[in-house]
């Protein structure tokens, strides 16, 4: 019998793990992490230290924002190899790869049109100046905000579903 | 009984969701949509909402990362 035939393999590496496994499994990770690094779960702050990095190269003087002159002042003597959340998102993308590689589901998908190029970046863009006037995202906010009981959190949930509704509407009406 | 075919090939949630269920709206009792996807997202939420909705459902992999789901509707 062939390994891809076998029950056990169907079932963690085929099939999509259920909301509730998936629950646990990233409560349990997070805690780890925390306990482990003494920082919670993050997504996309490295995402800004990653352009500040580039933009440092190019001689952009990131040092006088507000943002890297002050509560992010430690990133910029910092390295994609030095940084903790960097290595994660890097960590994120090699696991996704390989669980995709190992259920045979890895596939280079074709580009469908223009306005679905224009909508991701659109929408990548809000998302991304969302995550910062919000210090997180759905992960950093949202996720690690409601472990470590911060009311922060639970605002950040409501204005996610208002957002979220937003942006459903505006899908549906200008791409689709 | 008519059968159609959606192309949802390189969308990603929630585009294939809200096309199957803008179809559905338009399909008469017995029909037949086959929605194409190379989302694994869709792969769980257009099944779900579907047999939630009491229609017939089933999933084939057609090919790697490839998959079609068949839906009747019931109602």
């Amino acid at each position: 019998m062939r390994v891809q035939d076998h029950k056990i393999f169907k079932i963690v590496v085929k099939d999509a793990w259920s909301y509730t496994t998936g629950a646990i499994l990233l409560a349990v990770l997070n805690i780890a992490l925390f306990a482990l690094s003494k920082i919670p779960w993050g997504v996309t702050t490295p995402f800004s230290y990653w352009g500040a990095w580039i933009g440092k190269t190019f001689g952009i003087h990131v040092e006088k924002w507000y943002y890297f002159a002050g509560p992010h002042k430690s990133a910029l003597n910092m390295s994609f190899f030095t940084h903790q959340g960097s290595i994660m998102n890097l960590g994120i993308i090699v696991g996704a790869l390989l669980a995709a590689l190992a259920a045979s589901q890895f596939k280079i998908k074709k580009i469908k049109s223009v306005s679905q190029v224009i909508a991701a970046i659109s929408g990548g863009l809000l998302m991304g100046y969302g995550a910062r006037i919000a210090f997180g995202c759905n992960i950093g906010a949202l996720f690690s905000g409601l472990a470590s009981s911060s009311l922060h959190g639970w605002i950040y949930m409501v204005f996610m579903f208002v957002g979220a509704w937003i942006g459903s509407k505006l899908l549906v009406k200008y791409f689709m | 009984m008519a059968e159609y075919r959606l192309d949802c090939m390189g969308e990603a949630c929630p585009v294939p969701l809200i096309k199957t269920q803008k179809k559905m709206a338009d399909m008469k009792v017995g029909d037949v949509v086959v929605v194409e996807i190379d989302h694994s997202c869709a792969m769980k939420n257009v099944p779900e909402w579907a047999r939630k909705e009491g229609h017939n459902v089933d999933i084939e992999e057609t090919s790697e990362g490839e998959w079609e789901i068949y839906i009747e509707k019931t109602k």
